[in-house]
């Protein structure tokens, strides 16, 4: 006898609830678990690590867990969540807020409670946020229908190793091998070699798994390269490293101030393996799903390609005018001229506005598909000036004019001042290209299917989190620990 | 009533930054001690965060972790910059001054989490009040305009993708192009078609793909009728069934329907010889050519096989010249699958009624076109024309030339609709028009292309039926179009040329090119650099990356491998 819709609505509805019961469960008990973890690391009361991984989960699972659509997801926002979770509480807000204290010693706050950081991110934040983002794939079965194991450890995995082989090379002749920091020496070279590759096949791996769905652009791919890069500077040589070599964890910010050069060098191994995931993961996408003539798009890649490398040139034309006071009163123009002098001739400036519309191509092609609205365009834009901060003036500018990259504190603490002068460009030219973009949808308009064919990231995109998490991570790290 | 419309969401959204923004500044307040200022700073922001985005619904994470993102920028523009300027002090960024604004940077992530949930909260607030954000109303499209464009060539798309440029959302002004074909052919490449160098598709770029907003609507155009404004496509029973052609209405009207072949009156000739406008024409040929060597390997009185591989161009300009060229490297490249045909058995023969070929070209070129051409085997019988033409032979003004293959190049025509037009032609039965490529006398009309009699504006003199004019002539147009829907004046159509290029046989070209900024003197090429030039000029002129990547293939791959002589059409 076929069921009426009365019934089928009230089995929907159990079926809900229960969901939702076991949600909230497996927040509190994965929190509760975090919680106690983090207590027994930083040697603080079991009670109220549990109460606080207890409120953590709870508050999660209110907030959070809708959009914990999967794994990757959940770990996004479970890092952005507990981020700010420390910055309110330990982080010092709360401090600042009801005394007085001189920023020198709310700063001695904070370095103080870097342990808590640490904590909050891989106790709290990792496990609630995938756990809850493994339970919404299984509540809704149909998001894993677009979920392929095959191209995430294929993609991922080439992408490791390849991003392995192009880092190896570069930092092997200084004989330093940045995801092996925390490690310490190894009986041979041959075993380090072996070490590095397989930690990169690993990164990549669980790269491809975890954000195989959020991924849609190059662009989107270096920034979720970036924030995985940061979360594997705090998994990785703080914590995982330190324990397969048998040593005690350290979270203090000593520690962290220690292998602070293995954090430029994980944020840089994130943009590779992005970008290197990216490529392989388009390629696998345009072999095996948009060659299907079921699947054919309405304009070809061509046409897109050269517009957006267009509107990308004068796009950061503009970001490089808007920044141009900044880099020269920091005293970064000069040294882009090659020539280290108070004085900024007209040849710095040229270069500076070459090298800007240049980058500013990059920004259209990698980020082409994540201008559909001015905000999310703004988002990626600080995201793309971060990038370049630590690929640029951090990596590329020293590698050029003096053969040798320095990522030492005192080095990154030197740059500080034009990591706003990025963080201007990028915005700038990111706006500038989105409007290029958003006029040319316009004139869509006629043809209502390209126009539905956007690429649009939907409301529960971990994007917004992945912006919190790396982009203020990326600018407090060099601060706290200097 | 849009005004309205949008003020009113204007308007909402700077409330609700207002109250947002005030409301999150305690944090500012409260973190950061800047007193009133903190106030007027987080309503600045608010206002602006506010009005720049489209509230989502119920979207309070995004909008926390959207906001939180946002303090970081905010905070190294204000505190770090903008503060200690205004104060009359240097920005603070050093690494110990940006150590010091810590707590101005957490205060500032706050306050941006503080901001993005209170605003998402007073969006959803007002929502439930007041209902949704008001959006103005779908802009019903009435149509006040019509442009019809009759003809798909060079002329006629490129009138409709420059006015689809200019008239990107304005959807008052409707854009239709008409034409035989669902494609623009690409002439300049049609001779290596013929002679199996490239894909016939590859040098055809669709209409359809090309252009966005124009309807495009394939049909043969019977008739115009100029006082009810009407175009008439002939009737086609498997599309119109019992019903009359299409009609289709317009307020402006482009004649760009190119031009026909012109047989100068002879029946016979129309009759026997291959036309070489089209790309079916081109493919005929190839297919004919393969047809007559597999004829000929089966033939074996030698005259009869002779005549069967004795290919005759009639007219040596830019058309005829090339394909004889292409032809003759078609037909002896192919000899090697044929071992019972010979070289001195194979004649490919140029007809031209004047003492040089490539009259456009300087003589020194057309000279050494034509040496290039003999040495390569091509004869030429010059001061001669074709009086008739029978089955199996070519009359020519004196003497004759048993053949079975008779390609006509010597002459062209405007397209015969334009005979039946009551409007003003030259001799040759080209529409007239004006400066500024409008028909005198009729309000509407316009005319561009091979169907044009096309003056310079400034020289006064005739303009080619080229390619490389119809272009620009077209680019004209449509700035002269929408001109005379706004009441602006139009402007008349001047162009110098850019000079000719013509390919004369394997990797052997000719090319006169104007110097910039000095438009009576030309640089002259030939030979391997010239034709070096022709493929890369043309190849950027191709309409289409992917047509480019196409032919660019099959340029390759002719490297390596000799042409195909699979005949795609039985003509038996």
């Amino acid at each position: 006898m076929p069921e009426t819709q009365s019934a089928i609505a009230t089995r929907f509805e159990s079926t809900l609830h229960r969901a939702v019961r076991i949600e909230l469960l497996l927040g509190l008990v994965l929190g509760a678990l975090g919680g106690l973890v983090e207590s027994a690391v930083l040697k603080t009361s079991p009670l109220s690590g549990t109460l606080l991984g207890i409120t953590f989960g709870f508050a999660f699972v209110l907030l959070f867990a809708r959009c914990a659509t999967s794994p990757g997801a959940g770990l996004i926002w479970g890092l952005g969540s507990s981020f700010f979770l420390w910055l309110f509480a330990p982080g010092g807000f709360f401090n600042i807020a009801v005394s007085a204290r001189s920023s020198a010693l709310m700063l001695q706050d904070a370095q103080g409670h870097f342990p808590e950081l640490v904590g909050y991110l891989l106790c709290l934040g990792m496990p609630v946020g995938v756990g809850l983002g493994t339970f919404g794939v299984i509540r809704r079965p149909d998001l894993s229908r677009s979920f392929s194991w095959g191209r995430a450890i294929v993609a991922g995995g080439f992408a490791g190793t390849l991003g392995g082989f192009i880092f190896g090379r570069w930092v092997s002749s200084g004989d330093y091998f940045p995801l092996l920091a925390g490690f310490g020496e190894l009986s041979s070279r041959s075993t380090t070699i072996f070490m590095h590759f397989a930690i990169a096949l690993l990164i990549g791996v669980t790269f491809g798994i975890l954000f195989q769905q959020d991924i849609r652009s190059y662009g989107s791919c270096m920034g979720w390269g970036l924030g995985f890069g940061i979360f594997w500077w705090f998994f990785g040589p703080l914590t995982l490293l330190r324990l397969a070599s048998g040593k005690p964890l350290d979270w203090s910010a000593e520690q962290g101030t220690a292998v602070f050069g293995s954090l430029v060098g994980h944020i840089l191994y994130g943009l590779i393996l992005g970008v290197a995931y990216a490529t392989i993961d388009r390629i696998w996408v345009r072999l095996f799903i948009q060659s299907d003539p079921l699947n054919r798009q309405i304009e070809g890649p061509g046409l897109h390609f050269l517009r957006s490398i267009g509107w990308g040139a004068i796009a950061g034309l503009i970001g490089g005018l808007a920044s141009m006071p900044v880099m020269i009163a920091t005293g970064v123009l000069p040294k882009v001229a090659g020539i280290d002098s108070t004085l900024v001739g007209f040849r710095g400036v040229i270069i500076h506005l070459a090298v800007s519309a240049t980058i500013g191509m990059t920004f259209g092609l990698l980020f082409r598909d994540e201008t559909s609205s001015r905000s999310e365009a703004i988002g990626w834009g600080w995201l793309f000036g971060l990038i370049w901060w630590y690929l640029g003036p951090m990596t590329l500018l020293p590698l050029f004019l003096t053969g040798v990259c320095d990522w030492s504190t005192e080095a990154a603490s030197a740059l500080l001042p034009s990591l706003l002068g990025h963080l201007i460009y990028g915005a700038v030219t990111a706006l500038t290209f989105s409007i290029f973009d958003l006029r040319y949808t316009r004139s869509l308009l006629f043809e209502p299917r390209a126009l539905a064919l956007r690429p649009r990231r939907p409301q529960e995109s971990p994007a917004p989190a992945l912006w919190l998490f790396a982009l203020s991570l990326g600018v407090l790290l060099p601060i706290l620990l200097g | 009533m849009i005004k309205e419309i949008v003020l009113n969401r204007i308007f909402r959204r700077i409330f609700i930054g207002i109250l947002s923004g005030a409301l999150a500044a305690t944090t500012l307040i409260a973190a950061l001690h800047y007193g009133a200022w903190g106030l007027v700073l987080g309503v600045c922001v608010g206002i602006a965060y506010s009005a720049g985005l489209r509230p989502a619904h119920r979207a309070y994470v995004d909008n926390l972790m959207a906001g939180g993102s946002l303090g970081v920028p905010l905070w190294g523009l204000v505190s770090v910059i903008a503060i200690p300027l205004f104060s009359g002090q240097m920005p603070e960024w050093s690494a110990e001054q940006m150590r010091q604004h810590f707590p101005a940077l957490v205060g500032w992530v706050v306050y941006g989490a503080s901001l993005g949930i209170i605003n998402q909260a007073l969006h959803d607030g007002a929502e439930h009040l007041f209902g949704p954000e008001p959006l103005p109303p779908v802009a019903s499209v009435s149509v006040s305009k019509r442009i019809v464009i009759l003809g798909g060539g060079f002329a006629g798309m490129r009138t409709a993708e420059c006015l689809e440029e200019k008239l990107r959302t304005d959807s008052s002004v409707s854009l239709t192009l008409i034409n035989e074909t669902n494609a623009l052919l690409f002439t300049p490449m049609l001779a290596e078609v013929a002679g199996s160098s490239l894909e016939p598709s590859h040098i055809s770029t669709p209409l359809r793909s090309t252009l966005r907003r124009t309807e495009f609507i394939r049909g043969v155009v019977e008739n115009v009728d100029l006082e009810r404004r009407l175009v008439i496509l002939r009737h086609d029973p498997a599309v119109d069934g019992a019903s009359a052609g299409r009609q289709v209405p317009y307020d402006h009207l482009v004649f760009a329907l190119g031009s026909i072949s012109n047989y100068l009156g002879m029946a016979n000739l129309e009759k026997f010889a291959f036309n070489f406008k089209s790309l079916l024409d081109a493919i005929r040929l190839r297919n004919h050519v393969i047809e007559m060597f597999e004829r000929a390997d089966l033939e074996s009185d030698p005259a009869r096989r002779s005549s069967l591989l004795t290919f005759v161009v009639a007219g040596g300009g830019f058309a005829g010249v090339e394909l004889a060229g292409a032809l003759n490297d078609f037909a002896h490249g192919i000899l090697a699958d044929y071992p019972g045909l010979h070289p001195q058995d194979l004649n490919i023969v140029l007809v031209h009624s004047r003492d040089r070929v490539l009259p456009e070209l300087s003589e020194s070129l057309g000279r050494y076109a034509q040496e290039k051409m003999q040495l390569r085997g091509v004869s030429f019988r010059l001061n001669t024309r074709i009086v008739d033409a029978q089955p199996g032979v070519v009359l020519l003004s004196e003497g004759e030339i048993p053949t079975e293959t008779l390609v006509w190049t010597a002459g062209t025509a405007p397209s015969l609709l334009l005979k039946s037009l009551p409007l003003e032609k030259d001799k040759r039965g080209a529409l007239l028009v004006d400066d500024a490529l409008a028909v005198p006398g009729r309000t509407g009309l316009w005319a561009i292309g091979d169907c044009a009699a096309v003056n310079d504006a400034t020289t006064g003199h005739p303009c080619p039926p080229t390619a490389q004019f119809a272009i620009r002539e077209a680019e004209v147009l449509a700035s002269n179009i929408l001109a005379h829907i706004e009441g602006r004046p139009v402007r008349g159509f001047h162009f110098d040329s850019l000079g000719a290029l013509c390919v004369v046989g394997h990797q052997t070209a000719c090319a006169e090119l104007r110097v910039p900024f000095a438009p009576a003197k030309f640089l002259r090429f030939s030979g391997l650099f010239a034709w070096l030039l022709w493929r890369g000029i043309y190849l950027a002129k191709l309409p289409g990356l992917e047509r480019k990547i196409r032919v660019l293939v099959d340029w390759t791959i002719e490297l390596f491998f000799p042409r195909d002589i699979v005949q795609t059409i039985d003509l038996r």
